[in-house]
């Protein structure tokens, strides 16, 4: 029988999610992306002993999403992950943050992306790279990914940004025409995750580049990039953070 | 008084101050090259009064036996060449008045010998003066040569392999001229009075001026003449742009000269030339893409249209046996034109490539050293020059290859299968030769002119600066190669002038004319009608179309001048480094054109090693200490040419021994000075 | 480590089938790590402190400081007319990571490659200093997102050994199983980048799409898509049960039928294949002198996987194939990867099948005291990652916090014979020698 991809690639059927139109499935939104909750009986000081990136602090009683790295240890104080506290949306809810000027609606439906990875532990890098994949299928979406800064109208960054990339980043993000965007997608990227401490850490991406939306996680899912970057271009409306 | 009145008078003064230049080249190099801009200024005037006002003028000078006179003779045929030529050489000395500060005084003298001499090849009606001034310009050239800055036996070596062949050329015209003279009995078979000749030694005169004017143009497979002696020796520029430019230029016009003496075409005649011209066409190309030197580059595009050149003449000569009259014509002025494109954008491209070379210091395309900033008027005439090279329209190069091309298109018309499968091949190999070269124009370009910069400075090594002359003649070119473009139809009136002469009528009126809007005379048509295309128009439309964009900015608000965008300087994008400083880092003209020379490795003869040193066992890894890499590409034909020029060696050390002790130098000086003394002589008889 | 499967020997008495896997400093000491191809073993031989600086990138590589792009140039300098160095990366999409190379050329052909590594240096090494090894834990595990399972095991496995720490047997397995899943899903995600670079976009889809699934399973079922924090000091966080083990075998079954399908296809598109087949060889030779691991010293026909060759606990009881291919060239990297994709399906289904009953987290608090296990008080775990083998080699303090780490991964010293393999091809191969290596700079840098 003669071997033809073409039909091997039509008998596959579809597999790409609903999202945006339908809210994403559990699987989805995997277990590991829900953030903590904290519960009635939530004990902050120790949560904030337990935490490893400092993401919980006791005093304001509140939980920076963009330090927590979704290791659970907080679970034990009272925090809790559970699933029926909202699901899936509670997990897009939480997450993504649009900042500044993010929202407007300059590029109408069509988007042309660029990644640039500035130190990240490729988990984050291949979960943007997973966004062709046929599950998630972002060309369906008028966005598609590009190679050079000098097409890109926005700008993904993943990893914590180490020192030998910051005029890299630099340079990439200044190579990029205006109106342009920015999206960081990750803990490391928004505030270093677990590698703040360590020799090869430079900044947070904000600190360098004006950035418009954070998509926390450890990674965070697919379908929350693709939320970031629909926010970032003012095709999703929330409540931007103060 | 008529204008035709005035041409004896003129020829005299071109002659006069050309010869008088050359002397005094001897004193001021500065003087020589001014008189040579007046020379060829008067040159110029002349030719245009010939063509014009149509006259002739023939001026008997001594008669060397009863039926034979040396004669000098103005006809709209040759005074054509003359105008190409003088327009070529008013550039070429405009120019090396800035440029030409580190060569001995000698050069300009020679280089007004030369051009001299080739006045009288073009304006000799008779085959004595035309040999003379043949073997004049041949060892001129030869001295020019021979003050090259290369490395000194590569220059001797380069000069003597020039004149092996000038004199090879001597040698078969001679022996064409023989055939000519025993059909007709006389000398005089040059001149535009000469009767046109059936001779059963046809195809002997036909061959043996083929071999011997093509020896000159660089044709297949001689086209080392071309090539060789320009790039090996590093020749001096402006001495290059007239070796390149002109010198073959005069085998153009001799062999158009026979072949329009000739009454009657054999078919193969016409396939020979076809296939000369289509294989020089397609090496030329390909040698000019993978060459490195910014002589040699320019010296295989020469090959590459004198090709091209050829071909038209053998699709006139196949298109006249089969009584195709409209196609004939229209392949006649096709070469003609080409010839008046190719030598005004060659001779620019020479000037503007050794303009580039004396900034960077180095002939090496692909030398690492910086372009000075500025520097406008070069890369003006820089981009004009190349783009009409590269023909695109509507500049001289793209007018002259479209009608040639055009020709090749309607070989369909020719009467048997044979002649139009040749002519289809031809078509073939002379388009694929109009794409190769654009490579080699990019190339040229890309990293002689664009890239790489310094920023800042706008003076060279050494703080060479471009004068008031070399920037005058860079302005002067490209005044003539935009000018030839868009003023076509006038081009195209002159080539028809000096066609008609040959074809017994002036082919303007059927080609040229008015279509779809666009008045007449500002269409060319070509066969009857085939294709069409208005240069002018073409000129005038993108033009309009750049006004209507600037004037819509201004509409909107936008200052149409810097078209309204603001302006962000960025660097460049190189994967987020910086831009490169060091020259190891950046892209070469060699890495650009390896592809090629890899992929066509069956035709270059490339050889590729990459041989690793001393593959030693570290205390770690096998590591080699050093990569010696070599990529040569070899022309086939030098091989066969070494080989020959080792027995020429061999002999003429014998020779010089045994038959003829002297020294060569010495011999030739003699020559020359003995033709100067024989040119005053008629100057001062003639009168 | 276990000690009896590492034999001390010095410099001096080495043989011919001995390839350096890592050079470290422990304690004021230099140590090389070797590897007898011919006897399987592991050889530990002390250095003269002197003679470690000739070990250029590999022991730089762990011991550069970060914020410094580093050179791996290890060949001498390159002559001739037209040379010149092409710059690749930081930032480019052929390879989506930050990390670049000078190719020096003189136009198409690759004279020779210099990796240019450390751009995402962190420095894991010297972070964890002074965290408790379940602190440590956060930062191995994400040193490389997609071998995170191999590195949180490898790390784990040394500081239990250092310990002397019983763990539970379930624990193991479930270790091992998770191993098996990343490395299907790794070399799916390399089958789909190289049909991607050969433009086959149906075939790097279906790749693609298998690969989700398998990150679907891993989430499913280990609680991560990229197994962070399934690996706790003396145990793993999931408890599979009997029933999940099923459903979990059987979902692994259907995606490699699925992958052979694919195969069929792949091996009959003459286009694709075209690509591979003669690129970028590396010569077994080379890969013996200058260490290669992994699929790419497997496709070079070295025999050397850590499974068999020095496995940790499960893999004494399992029958693994060791696929090895003598082609030396991308194809042959490939079929490595393509086979082992089937073959450790293999395994991870009698991993499941067989998964042993009880505990997965050790109830008591580990012993202080060692047993005795440990060599020149080091502890040293080889695991085989999907990109080869990944060494570290652990020392805890008296507290019982990592005082000493050293991380030998498999990028580290793939990217010499990947620039080997890629000398005097052509730039448009690079690509494919670049995938069929699985490099990843994450895994270099750490």
């Amino acid at each position: 029988m003669p071997k033809i991809w073409v039909l091997r690639g039509l008998k596959k059927g579809v597999l790409t999610s609903r999202f945006p139109r339908a809210k994403p499935t559990s699987e989805e939104i995997p277990e590991h992306a829900l953030p903590p909750v904290p519960t009635p009986q939530a004990d902050w000081s120790a949560g904030e002993k337990e935490c490893p990136t400092d993401a919980i602090r006791s005093e304001e009683k509140i939980i920076d999403m963009g330090l927590c790295v979704y290791c659970r240890r907080c679970s034990s104080a009272g925090f809790s992950f559970d699933e029926g506290a909202g699901g899936s949306s509670r997990a897009l809810q939480a997450s993504v943050t649009a900042h500044g000027k993010a929202g407007k609606p300059v590029f109408g439906r069509s988007l042309h992306v660029m990644m640039i990875d500035v130190g990240s532990c490729n988990a984050c890098n291949l979960e943007v790279l997973n966004l062709s994949n046929p599950y998630y299928d972002l060309t369906r979406l008028g966005i598609s990914f590009t190679n050079s800064p000098k097409h890109a109208d926005a700008l993904i960054v993943v990893g914590a940004l180490n020192r030998a990339m910051v005029d890299v980043l630099r340079r990439t993000y200044e190579s990029m025409p205006e109106p342009k965007l920015v999206v960081s997608v990750g803990a490391c990227a928004i505030s270093g995750g677990v590698f703040r401490g360590s020799e090869g850490f430079a900044s947070p991406v904000q600190d360098v580049i004006p950035v418009d939306v954070t998509v926390p996680g450890c990674p965070p899912s697919p379908v929350q990039i693709i939320e970031g970057l629909l926010l970032a271009t003012g095709r999703l409306k929330k409540e931007t953070a103060p | 008084m008529t204008p035709g009145d005035l041409l004896p008078g003129l020829l005299f003064g071109t002659l006069a101050t050309l010869g008088v230049g050359s002397a005094l080249g001897l004193a001021s190099k500065k003087a020589a090259y001014l008189l040579g801009v007046i020379g060829s200024a008067l040159g110029a005037v002349l030719s245009l009064i010939t063509l014009v006002y149509g006259g002739t003028a023939s001026i008997d000078l001594w008669h060397f036996t009863p039926t034979s006179s040396a004669q000098l003779q103005l006809s709209q045929f040759n005074s054509y060449f003359l105008l190409i030529s003088s327009l070529v050489w008013l550039g070429t000395c405009l120019y090396s008045v800035g440029y030409d500060d580190d060569y001995p005084r000698s050069l300009s003298s020679l280089m007004l010998l030369t051009i001299l001499s080739m006045v009288f090849v073009l304006v000799s009606g008779d085959a004595i003066t035309f040999l003379m001034g043949w073997e004049s310009m041949t060892i001129s050239s030869f001295f020019m040569i021979l003050e090259g800055k290369g490395e000194r036996e590569g220059v001797r070596n380069a000069a003597y392999l020039f004149l092996a062949f000038g004199e090879g050329s001597s040698v078969f015209i001679m022996l064409a001229f023989s055939g000519l003279f025993s059909t007709v009995g006389t000398f005089d078979f040059l001149g535009p009075a000469a009767a046109r000749v059936v001779s059963p030694l046809g195809s002997w005169i036909f061959v043996t001026a083929l071999v011997g004017f093509g020896l000159k143009m660089g044709l297949a497979p001689f086209h080392m003449s071309e090539w060789l002696p320009i790039a090996h020796s590093s020749a001096p520029s402006n001495a290059s742009a007239l070796l390149s430019a002109t010198l073959t230029l005069m085998g153009v016009y001799g062999i158009m000269n026979i072949v329009s003496h000739l009454g009657q075409f054999e078919l193969w005649w016409g396939w020979l030339a076809l296939a000369v011209g289509g294989v020089s066409a397609l090496l030329g190309a390909l040698f000019s893409s993978v060459s490195e030197h910014s002589k040699g580059l320019p010296a295989y595009s020469t090959i590459e249209n004198n090709g091209m050149i050829v071909v038209a003449i053998g699709s006139y000569m196949v298109a006249s046996y089969y009584n195709l009259a409209l196609l004939a014509d229209f392949a006649l002025v096709a070469a003609l034109f080409h010839a008046f494109s190719h030598s005004i954008s060659k001779g620019s491209l020479f000037l503007v490539n050794g303009w580039v070379s004396k900034l960077k210091g180095s002939f090496d395309l692909g030398s690492p050293n910086p372009l000075p900033g500025g520097g406008r008027s070069l890369g003006i005439a820089g981009i004009f020059t190349v783009l009409s090279l590269a023909a695109v329209p509507p500049l001289a190069g793209f007018v002259s290859e479209w009608m040639i091309l055009e020709v090749l298109f309607q070989s369909f018309r020719f009467g048997d299968l044979t002649s139009q499968i040749v002519g289809t091949l031809v078509g073939a190999m002379v388009a694929l030769a109009a794409g190769i070269i654009v490579v080699s124009m990019t190339k040229v370009f890309g990293f002689g002119i664009l890239w790489p910069r310094k920023s800042g400075t706008a003076q060279g090594a050494g703080g060479i600066r471009d004068g008031l002359s070399v920037r005058g003649s860079f302005a002067y070119f490209f005044a003539l190669i935009a000018g030839v473009g868009v003023a076509a139809p006038g081009v195209f009136l002159l080539a028809s002038d000096a066609a008609s002469q040959t074809l017994g009528a002036n082919p303007f009126g059927t080609f040229v004319t008015g279509l779809l809007g666009v008045p007449s005379p500002f269409v060319i048509l070509s066969g009857s009608p085939f294709g069409g295309f208005s240069p002018t128009f073409t000129a005038v439309a993108f033009l309009l179309i750049l006004l209507v964009v600037l004037l819509s900015a201004g509409a909107i608000g936008i200052h149409p001048l810097r078209l309204g965008l603001r302006i962000r300087r960025t660097q460049g994008w190189s994967a987020g480094r910086a831009q490169p400083d060091d020259a190891t880092e950046l892209y070469n003209s060699f890495g650009y054109s390896t592809p090629i020379r890899i992929m066509l490795r069956f035709l270059f003869r490339t050889k590729e090693s990459v041989v690793k040193v001393g593959a030693v066992q570290r205390t770690v890894v096998r590591s080699p200490d050093e990569y010696v890499v070599d990529l040569e590409v070899l022309d086939v034909f030098k091989k066969f040419y070494d080989v020959l020029a080792k027995w020429t060696l061999w002999l003429s050390a014998y020779t010089s021994r045994k038959v003829m002790p002297g020294k060569l130098g010495l011999y030739l000086i003699y020559i020359m000075a003995a033709f100067i003394f024989v040119l005053i002589y008629i100057l001062l008889t003639a009168g | 480590m276990d000690s009896r499967r590492v034999e001390r020997r010095n410099v001096e008495s080495l043989g011919d089938a001995i390839q350096l896997s890592s050079v470290f400093r422990a304690g004021g000491h230099t140590y090389a790590l070797l590897s007898d191809m011919g006897a399987h073993k592991t050889v530990l031989s002390e250095l003269p402190p002197t003679l470690g600086e000739e070990f250029g990138p590999l022991l730089k590589g762990g011991e550069a400081p970060a914020g410094t792009p580093l050179e791996l140039d290890v060949g001498g300098k390159v002559e001739g007319y037209g040379v010149f160095e092409f710059p690749y990366g930081p930032v480019s999409w052929g390879v989506p990571e930050a990390g670049g190379f000078k190719l020096v050329t003189y136009g198409e052909r690759v004279v020779k490659v210099i990796p240019q590594v450390n751009f995402k240096k962190r420095g894991v090494e010297r972070s964890v200093v002074g965290r408790t090894p379940q602190d440590a834990l956060l930062i191995i595990e994400r040193s490389a997102g997609n071998f995170s399972a191999s590195y949180s095991t490898c790390f784990l496995t040394a500081v239990e050994d250092y310990l002397g720490s019983e763990v539970p047997l379930k624990a193991r397995w479930t270790r091992a199983a998770a191993i098996e899943l990343e490395r299907i899903c790794n070399h799916l995600h390399v089958f789909g980048r190289l049909a991607e670079t050969a433009s086959q976009n149906i075939a790097a889809s279906q790749a693609n799409a298998l690969r989700e699934r398998v990150l679907r399973l891993n989430s499913k079922h280990f609680g991560h898509r990229y197994l962070f924090g399934f690996n706790t000091v003396g145990g793993v966080r999931p408890d599979l049960s009997r029933e999940e083990c099923k459903e979990l075998s059987t979902a692994v079954r259907l995606i490699a039928r699925e992958f052979s399908e694919l195969v069929a296809y792949f091996l009959s598109s003459r286009i694709f294949l075209d690509r591979l087949q003669g690129t970028a060889r590396l010569e077994r030779g080379d890969a013996l002198s200058l260490g290669a691991v992994g699929p790419a010293a497997r496709g070079s026909g070295l025999l050397w996987d850590d499974r068999l060759t020095c496995p940790i606990d499960p893999y004494e009881d399992i029958y693994v194939n060791v696929e090895t291919d003598a082609g030396e060239d991308t194809m042959a990297r490939t079929m490595v990867r393509v086979r082992e994709i089937e073959s450790s399906t293999i395994v991870l289904r009698e991993i499941l099948d067989r998964m042993p009953g009880g505990g997965v987290k050790s109830g008591n608090r580990p012993k202080q005291q060692r047993d005795g296990d440990v060599l020149d008080d080091l502890a040293l775990c080889r695991i085989e990652s999907p990109s080869g083998d990944l060494i570290q080699v652990v020392q805890l303090d008296m507290q019982g916090r990592v005082s000493n780490l050293h991380v030998r991964p498999a990028s580290l010293v793939n990217w010499l014979p990947f620039a080997r393999s890629l000398e005097s091809n052509v730039f448009t191969d690079f690509q494919f020698a670049f995938e069929s290596f699985g490099l990843s700079y994450a895994d270099s840098d750490r």
